[in-house]
C-alpha cells in the first residue's frame, strides 16, 4: 500500500549516515554477519576467533590526521597470553605539527561530501550538471570561459590536416555514403588524406532522371575545391575519364572526356546517369591541394529500376610520388603486406629504391597438387605479423641434373624477383634510403656440417625468412618497425639415385616475425627549474 | 614630573607595530597555505580575507593615533585609538574563534596579539587618566 511505498522511497532518498565514531569504524569488516580473518575490529568476531588470528590487518583507525588532537582506536593482538586475545584501546592522538587544525567552523571540511541522491525533482538539474562528457568541480565559474572561447577554426593553420573536411566553394567535397541504412546521404564530407570507398543506393525514377541532381556529372564537379582551408585559391575538378556502362554491364572507355554528358531520357531509358565517381586528389607535402580529377562511370537506368547503386571512391596522392599503398602509418599494421624493393644498379651513392605493388616480399603458396615444379607461379605476399609456412613436394628422378634442379628450386623458393630491401616502416618512401633494411641472405648447406663428404650436389630445400621487428615510439601508441630481415636457405645433398628410382623430398618455406622490442621505459619530464637572472645594472648606482 | 607621556605605552606601541606586520604576513601566508591544502570554498575564503585586511586597515590609524596621543599628551587621539583597539580586538577574536580553519599557529599568533592589545588598552586607560587629571 501507499505507506510502505513512501517508506521505501524515503529510505532510498537519504543515504546512510556517515560513521564518525572511530571505535565503530572498521575498514576490514567486509563480510556481513561473518568474522573476517585477521580483522581485529570486526564486531562479528568472538573471542575464539581472535585467538586464531596471526596479526591485525588494521592496527589503528584514526580520523583526519591533520587535526591537533583526535581519537584513535588501536587494535593489537596479545600473542603472549594463552589463548591470544585482542586488545582494544581508545587513545588520543596528538599531532605535534604547528600547522595542525585546532578547530574548524566548516563541518564538511573533514569529511567527504555526501553525494546528492537523484530524485524526480532534482534529476534534470543533476543531468545538466553532470550529464556531459566532463564536468569541473566548480561548474558555474567556468561558464563564462566557454562563452568567450574563440571558435576552434579561427586559429587554424593555413593547410589541410589529416581528416579535415576538404572544403569547396559552397560547402565541402561530398562523398555520398550510406548512413544508418544503405540509402545515399550527400552530407558526408571527404576527409583530407582519408582514402575512402563507399557504395550506396539512390532512389531514382526514369521520368525525373534529368532533375535528380545526384545523377548528373555536374553535381560532382561544379564547385571547385579550395587549395587551403578558408582561402580564395580554387582548384577546379577536371574530368579524368568517362566510362560508359551499358545495361548488360559492359563498360567502354570513352576517348574524349572533355564533353560533359548530362542525363537525359532516351527511348525510355535514362542515359548518362552517374553510377560511380572516383576522385583523385593530388596534394603537396605541406597540406595544400594542387590538383583534383574525377573519373566517372556513366550508365543507363531502365524504366523498371526504382533504385541504383552508386559507388564513390577518393584517393590522395602526394605530388611527384608514385601512389603506393601504405602498409601502416608509420608503423606496420598487422595483416598488411611487407613492402620491399630493389636498389637500382649503377649508382655510386645510395639512390632511391624501386618499389611498386609487384615488388613485395612473397613466399611460396602451397597448391592442392603439392608439386613444386607445377606451382612455380603461385606466390603469396608476406603479411606483417602473420607467421606463415608453406611447402611443396619435389619428385626427383635419376635423370635430373643437379645444377638446373638447384636453380629451379631456388626459383620456386625465392620467386622470380626476390627483393633486396624491406621497408622498415609501413609508410617508408622510396627516396628515403635510410628507412630501408637490407635482406641478409644466409646459406646453410649440409656440406658445412660434415666436411668429410665429397663436394656433391647441393639443392636448396628450405627458405626461412625471419623478420625481427621492434616497437618504436611512444608507450601509448607503439609503432611496429622492422629492424632486421634474414633469409636463410638450407640446402641438402642430393645423392645420386639408381636409375628408374625416384625420391620425393619436401621443400618448405616459412616466415617468422619476432618481436625484439626492449622493455619500455617511461620517462618523466624534468623538474622545472627556476631560471632567474637579474639585469646587470640591477644594483646601480651601488655597483 | 612634568612628563605625563607613558614610556611603557610608547614601548608597547612600537613593539606592537612591528609584531603586527609579522602577524599580518604570517596569517596571510597561512590562509594561502590552507586554501591550497584544505578544501576552502570561495564563499568562506572571502570573509576570512576581508577580516584580515580590515584589521590591517584599522591598525594604521590606531597605531598613529596612539603614538600622537601619547607623545602630545592629548587624550582625544588616545581615546580614539582606544576605540579602534576595541574594533581590532573584535576582529582578532573572529580570527581566533570563527575562522574556517583555526590552526595551532593561528591560536598562538592571535593569543599573543590579543594579550598585546589588552596590555595596550590598560596602559592607554592609565595614560588618559593621567592626562585628564
Amino acid at each position: 500500500p501507499a505507506d510502505i511505498r513512501d517508506a521505501a522511497q524515503a529510505r532510498v532518498r537519504s543515504p546512510p549516515a556517515p560513521i564518525t565514531d572511530v571505535a565503530r569504524l572498521c575498514v576490514c569488516d567486509l563480510l556481513v554477519a561473518q568474522c573476517d580473518v585477521n580483522c581485529c575490529c570486526d564486531p562479528d568476531c568472538s573471542a575464539e576467533d581472535f585467538s586464531l588470528f596471526t596479526s591485525c590487518s588494521v592496527p589503528v583507525v584514526t580520523g583526519d590526521s591533520q587535526l591537533c588532537s583526535q581519537k584513535a582506536a588501536v587494535y593489537s593482538l596479545d600473542v603472549e597470553a594463552n589463548p591470544p586475545e585482542r586488545i582494544f584501546k581508545l587513545i588520543d592522538q596528538v599531532n605535534p605539527s604547528i600547522f595542525c587544525i585546532q578547530a574548524t567552523n566548516y563541518k564538511q571540511a573533514l569529511y567527504l561530501k555526501s553525494p546528492e541522491i537523484p530524485t524526480p525533482e532534482n534529476f534534470d538539474q543533476l543531468l545538466d550538471k553532470f550529464g556531459g562528457a566532463a564536468f569541473s568541480a566548480e561548474p558555474d565559474s567556468w561558464n563564462w570561459d566557454t562563452d568567450a572561447q574563440i571558435p576552434p577554426d579561427a586559429n587554424e593553420t593555413s593547410r589541410y590536416e589529416y581528416g579535415a573536411p576538404v572544403q569547396t566553394e559552397d560547402a565541402f567535397l561530398r562523398l555520398p555514403s550510406p548512413v544508418v541504412s544503405s540509402w545515399c546521404s550527400d552530407a558526408n564530407p571527404a576527409g583530407f588524406l582519408v582514402n575512402q570507398a563507399t557504395k550506396c543506393i539512390r532512389s531514382v525514377s526514369v521520368e525525373k532522371c534529368d532533375s535528380i541532381q545526384a545523377l548528373s556529372m555536374l553535381f560532382y564537379i561544379n564547385s571547385s575545391i579550395l587549395a587551403v582551408p578558408k582561402s580564395s585559391q580554387m582548384v577546379n575538378i577536371t574530368v579524368q575519364s568517362i566510362v560508359v556502362q551499358s545495361l548488360n554491364g559492359m563498360r567502354t572507355l570513352l576517348s574524349t572526356s572533355d564533353v560533359l554528358r548530362l542525363p537525359m531520357v532516351l527511348d525510355g531509358l535514362c542515359i548518362n546517369a552517374v553510377l560511380g565517381v572516383n576522385y583523385h586528389i593530388t596534394h603537396t607535402d605541406t597540406g595544400e591541394i594542387i590538383e583534383a580529377a574525377a573519373a566517372f562511370v556513366l550508365g543507363a537506368i531502365s524504366k523498371e529500376a526504382l533504385s541504383i547503386e552508386q559507388s564513390f571512391e577518393i584517393s590522395f596522392t602526394q605530388e611527384n610520388t608514385q601512389p603506393v599503398p601504405l602498409s601502416g602509418n608509420p608503423g606496420y599494421v598487422v595483416g598488411l603486406p611487407v613492402r620491399a624493393g630493389f636498389q637500382p644498379q649503377g649508382y655510386p651513392f645510395p639512390a632511391a629504391f624501386l618499389s611498386n605493388k609487384h615488388s613485395q616480399l612473397t613466399i611460396l603458396h602451397s597448391t592442392s597438387t603439392q608439386d613444386c615444379l607445377a606451382a612455380q607461379g603461385a606466390r603469396a605476399p608476406v603479411l606483417f605479423g602473420y607467421n606463415m609456412i608453406s611447402g611443396c613436394k619435389l619428385r626427383i628422378t635419376a635423370a635430373m641434373k643437379c645444377q638446373p634442379l638447384a636453380q629451379t628450386l631456388l626459383d620456386v623458393l625465392k620467386g622470380q624477383s626476390f627483393p633486396e630491401y624491406v621497408a622498415s616502416f609501413g609508410n617508408s618512401q622510396a627516396q628515403d634510403v635510410l628507412d630501408w633494411v637490407p635482406i641478409t641472405q644466409l646459406l646453410i648447406s649440409e656440406q658445412m656440417i660434415s666436411p668429410t663428404l665429397q663436394s656433391s650436389c647441393q639443392i636448396p630445400v628450405s627458405l626461412g625468412i625471419e623478420v625481427k621487428w621492434t616497437k618504436y615510439g611512444s608507450l601509448v601508441n607503439p609503432q611496429a618497425r622492422i629492424v632486421n630481415v634474414t633469409a636463410t636457405i638450407s640446402s641438402t645433398t642430393l645423392k645420386q639415385l639408381p636409375s628408374a628410382r625416384e625420391r620425393i623430398i619436401p621443400v618448405t618455406s616459412s616466415v617468422v616475425f619476432t618481436d625484439i622490442s626492449s622493455p619500455a621505459e617511461p620517462s618523466y619530464k624534468a623538474w622545472p627549474t627556476i631560471d632567474i637572472k637579474l639585469p646587470f645594472d640591477f644594483f646601480y648606482p651601488f655597483v | 614630573s612634568s612628563q605625563l607621556s607613558s614610556l611603557p605605552l610608547q614601548i608597547l606601541l612600537y613593539v606592537n607595530g612591528i609584531y603586527y606586520i609579522f602577524y599580518f604576513l604570517a596569517t596571510l601566508a597561512m590562509i594561502i597555505y590552507k586554501s591550497q591544502v584544505f578544501s576552502y570554498p570561495d564563499e568562506l575564503l572571502a570573509p576570512d580575507l576581508a577580516v584580515l585586511f580590515l584589521m590591517a586597515i584599522l591598525e594604521v590609524p590606531r597605531s598613529y593615533l596612539g603614538f600622537k596621543g601619547n607623545l602630545t599628551e592629548a587624550e582625544a587621539p588616545l581615546g580614539l585609538s582606544l576605540g579602534l583597539t576595541v574594533g581590532s580586538v573584535g576582529l582578532c577574536v573572529y580570527l581566533l574563534l570563527w575562522q574556517t580553519y583555526v590552526l595551532w599557529a593561528d591560536v598562538l599568533l592571535n593569543a599573543a596579539l590579543l594579550s598585546a592589545y589588552g596590555l595596550e588598552s590598560g596602559l592607554k586607560v592609565t595614560a588618559i587618566a593621567a592626562f585628564v587629571s
